[in-house]
């Protein structure tokens, strides 16, 4: 339908190259992406080493006196009581991954298989229902429903993750439906069909695997969103229990700004600012690579 | 058409058109050059990808740039290039001068303006006319290509229209300002059988009426027979034989004319199982063949083909074939 | 006629949502919620005081006669009194006007911000202005909700930056009152969103680029700006008028919510912070059940704009 039929697919795709090796190839000539990919793992080893105990291990510790500045030994400075700056902030890298990488999985799952029979059985039953579980938790705010959720599991340290990962899954479940009733129609499928493949084997051996690219860059979504929502959570009162976390620190830091200390602030946003820029980054160049629409 | 007084009204010298793509330059139009007569209807035929919708965009400058760019050429509307021309000039042009009406008429009108809307804008922009005025203009128009109850239809939005309708409403906003020249890409390709001879026929009768030049972009050979003085083939972004209509479909000369002619079916044709086809596939526009581009799919390639390429012997009527027929 | 009746269909079909969204948030708040009995009796509370106390909040009843109560309370609109003693309609009567001004200008001004941004974009799409604009956005679109605020209260408001605006409060007792109470707030809720909307409709617009009926535009000679400013904008008013809509539950409590504790903005967000920290179930359902009906009314007024800006789009 575009401007012009470019005389191209037969000659741009490599035959026989699966859509992922193309995406592969085209990601890794995107030199943005892989600068952004570049910075990611970057942060990845620094959480790696938190997690290890290398490092930032004494993100606890008082190990100054209020307010130091920037110096050889505090590379950020001190916070209010004396704690190192810059081994809270690394630790919180740590806790970033693990907010971010858990919630991306657990809602990217759910979003996938859910999002997937209710496409399979579309006008059924079931998809009547999930599509009312979607627009039901649309409709809640999502402030209030991390609250909701926050009480319900009192003193849980996982109620805020539970909370993203019951409103998060809901995006990726509804484009995964929708390309799932683009997809029974195919004849791949019938054709399992009519050989008689029960429909669970079809759902996850047959369509799913085809909804990948997808999936892969709704996780890297909704590794951004669930990062910057902890920051608000934590802010609010309603995120990190135990631990440290950028966004802690911010909270931490809105009682210091206008005293004039901002290395608290600083250090946590920066961190916090690259990560998600980066992760931005690749989700788009992600997108890009794995678009069969575009060519080129 | 060489002893004729009147000066062609296009004249398009060695026209190349490419498209930048990350795998490299693809040439969708290889020096291509031809002329219009005013008065005359000119095929442009060949397969889908050969290049010729292409060139038809070129004549209006509605390649999209990027990925797409004019290499070399020139396009000379009664003696003034296009090429280098301002924007500003070229959409002065378009639409007045220059016409095109394209193969889509479901979705080349805009779904949420009327059609009197649509039309009166194309009146307004050419026109010194306020859109009170142009409005009788665009029911008469409406009622010259054949739709019934013209002024009522000024109203109705596309999906209101069949797709017959809608290819009418498209000729009438490309004839509104009497242009030079009409370029009709695959005007009756989407439409069904009967539609498609109506809208021919109104076509045609328009065309004398209007006193345009028209370029008829087509793969569909029946129409060219019906509708064409003369006929350009193309194949793979070059013209690979011209002449007029009569000449080329009686006494084809490049074994690939020949090839299109003998794949279309005739109703006396004993069995048509045995349509003959052109074997083999267009070559990637990518790696082109270095001699004749047809070469691997010719029934009389020779070793000449695969070495050198040939050149058109004559602009408005010749062939590009080492060993024609 | 036509369209009321529309509407009233849309609206019965909006009740499961409703009914959903009161569920859910009954169930995980108030019935899941956090038991209050002890914060409302003194030290060491006989049985009998423990069971008035439970009777008096409901707890002694079983799950579906406190959410057909909870039903009731919205149906007719009386939510009782919050903790702090003062009724709850009192209370949404008192804060809801706040924020409506407090968060309406920022509203507003991201989308027309983020709107215009997207047609520059569009009109230079792949030329430098694009990718100036592009690459802030997915700058803008970086950094998290609170920095914003964080930030452009520091620029803004301390004595380290433009020292031009109060730190935090609320006044609107005048306009020049309200004018520099509300400039950062406004500014934090406009940039916050201004990342995502102008990629947004920088991508809907450059997809609509691509359509035949844009080509058609060029070949009759119209100008590119007229294209882009009419063809083209018209044909994009769907999903732009999803975006504003469904954006706005978002904001109302969202943007609301966090702005107002920041800043100590006495508006509804505030209040429904608080009544989430302290528990205060009358508040937190008045609350959901508000936006529940904020959010069916959303989708009704969306789907009767559709009618509007598209022809082929019929009220069936």
């Amino acid at each position: 339908m575009n401007a012009v039929t470019l005389p191209m697919p037969a000659a741009t795709r490599v035959r026989g190259e699966s859509l992922w090796r193309q995406a592969a190839r085209k990601f890794g000539r995107d030199r943005l992406g892989m600068l952004a990919l570049g910075v990611v793992l970057a942060y990845f080893v620094v959480a790696l080493g938190a997690w290890l105990g290398w490092w930032a291990g004494g993100w606890a510790d008082l190990t100054g006196t209020k307010w130091e500045p920037v110096s050889s030994v505090h590379w950020f400075g001190t916070n209010i009581i004396g704690q190192d700056i810059f081994d809270r902030a690394v630790f919180s890298t740590a806790t970033a991954f693990e907010v971010g990488l858990s919630v991306a999985l657990a809602a990217t799952l759910i979003g996938a298989v859910l999002g997937a029979f209710a496409g399979f059985f579309v006008g059924s039953w079931i998809d009547e229902f999930l599509l009312w579980c979607i627009g039901v938790l649309d409709a809640i705010p999502f402030y209030l429903f991390v609250a909701a959720v926050a009480y319900a599991l009192t003193d849980n340290p996982w109620a805020m993750q539970v909370a993203m990962i019951a409103t998060f899954w809901v995006g990726t479940g509804r484009l995964i439906r929708g390309e799932v009733i683009k997809l029974r129609g195919m004849e791949y499928v019938e054709a399992a069909h009519s050989i008689g493949v029960s429909e669970v084997a079809i759902i996850f051996r047959h369509i799913l695997p085809n909804t990948g690219h997808i999936l892969l860059v709704q996780a890297s979504i909704t590794f951004v969103s669930a990062i910057k929502a902890e920051v608000i959570l934590s802010f609010l009162g309603l995120g990190i229990k135990d631990g440290m976390s950028w966004g802690l620190m911010i909270d931490e830091s809105t009682k210091e700004v206008l005293a004039g200390f901002y290395n608290n602030f600083l250090a946590a946003s920066l961190l916090m600012f690259g990560l998600v820029m980066a992760f931005n980054a690749v989700a788009d160049a992600l997108q890009d690579a794995l678009d069969p629409r575009k060519v080129g | 058409m060489a002893g004729d007084s009147s000066r062609p009204v296009l004249k398009v010298r060695d026209l190349t058109v490419e498209f930048v793509t990350e795998d490299g330059v693809i040439r969708a139009v290889d020096s291509v050059s031809f002329d219009v007569q005013p008065n005359e209807t000119l095929g442009l035929v060949g397969e889908s990808g050969c290049g010729k919708t292409v060139t038809g965009l070129a004549m209006l400058r509605l390649i999209p740039m990027p990925p797409g760019r004019i290499a070399s050429g020139s396009i000379e509307l009664d003696g003034r290039d296009l090429v280098p021309l301002p924007n500003r000039d070229l959409e002065d042009l378009r639409g007045r001068e220059l016409s095109m009406i394209f193969q889509e008429p479901m979705t080349a009108l805009n779904p949420v303006f009327t059609i009197g809307n649509q039309m009166t804008d194309v009146l307004c922009r050419h026109r010194d006319l306020t859109r009170r005025q142009a409005r009788p203009l665009a029911a008469e128009l409406l009622a010259k290509v054949g739709i019934p109850e013209p002024a009522n239809r000024l109203d109705d939005y596309p999906h209101q229209l069949s797709g017959g309708m809608r290819q009418r409403v498209m000729i009438a906003m490309a004839l509104s300002c009497n242009p030079r020249l009409l370029i009709a890409d695959e005007p009756t390709t989407a439409l069904d059988v009967t539609t498609q001879a109506q809208v021919l026929e109104q076509f045609r009768a328009l065309q004398a009426e209007f006193r345009m030049a028209v370029i008829l972009v087509t793969h569909d050979l029946g129409v060219v027979a019906e509708t064409c003085q003369r006929a350009l083939v193309m194949y793979c972004g070059s013209i690979v034989e011209s002449g007029a209509t009569a000449d080329l479909f009686s006494r084809p000369r490049h074994p690939y004319t020949a090839g299109l002619l003998a794949s279309i079916p005739r109703l006396r044709s004993e069995r048509l199982a045995e349509l003959p086809v052109i074997p083999g596939r267009v070559p990637d526009l990518l790696n082109l063949p270095a001699g004749c581009r047809f070469a691997d799919r010719c029934p009389r390639v020779q070793e000449r083909c695969r070495a050198e390429r040939p050149v058109l012997t004559g602009r408005d009527s010749g062939v590009a074939c080492h060993y024609p027929l | 006629m036509e369209i009321v009746q529309y509407a009233l269909r849309k609206l019965l079909a909006g009740l499961p949502l409703i009914f959903g969204v009161t569920l859910v948030s009954f169930a995980l708040m108030v019935y899941f919620g956090p038991d209050m009995t002890y914060q409302l009796l003194g030290k060491n509370p006989t049985p009998d005081q423990i069971l008035e106390v439970r009777h008096q909040l409901g707890y002694d009843q079983p799950f579906l006669q406190r959410y057909l109560g909870f039903l009731r309370e919205i149906v007719t609109f009386n939510f009782g009194e919050s903790s702090t003693g003062e009724p709850v309609t009192t209370l949404l009567a008192k804060t809801i006007p706040v924020s409506l001004i407090l968060i309406l200008p920022g509203f507003i001004l991201g989308h027309v911000v983020g709107l215009l941004l997207a047609l520059a974009a569009a009109y230079w799409r792949g030329r430098w202005p694009d990718k100036l604009i592009m690459a802030v956005a997915v700058i803008g679109m970086s950094v998290s909700f609170l920095i914003v605020i964080i930030g452009f209260q520091i620029v803004l408001s301390s004595s380290d930056g433009l020292d031009l605006f109060p730190v935090r409060g609320w006044n609107a007792s005048s306009l020049g009152n309200y004018l520099s109470y509300v400039t950062v707030p406004t500014l934090a809720t406009m940039f916050v969103a201004l990342g995502y909307d102008t990629r947004f409709y920088r991508s809907v617009i450059v997809e609509e680029m691509t359509r035949d009926h844009v080509r058609t535009a060029r070949a009759f000679g119209l100008p590119e700006s007229r294209i882009l400013l009419r063809n083209i904008l018209k044909n994009c008013l769907i999903p732009f008028i999803t975006r504003v809509m469904f954006s706005i539950p978002q904001v109302a409590i969202g943007g609301a919510l966090l702005i107002e504790s920041y800043f100590g903005i006495p508006g509804i967000g505030k209040a429904t912070y608080e009544a989430i920290v302290t528990g205060d179930q009358p508040v937190l359902k008045a609350v959901v059940s508000l936006t529940a009906i904020l959010f069916v009314l959303v989708v009704v007024l969306n789907d009767i704009l559709y009618r509007v800006v598209d022809p082929r789009v019929t009220l069936k």
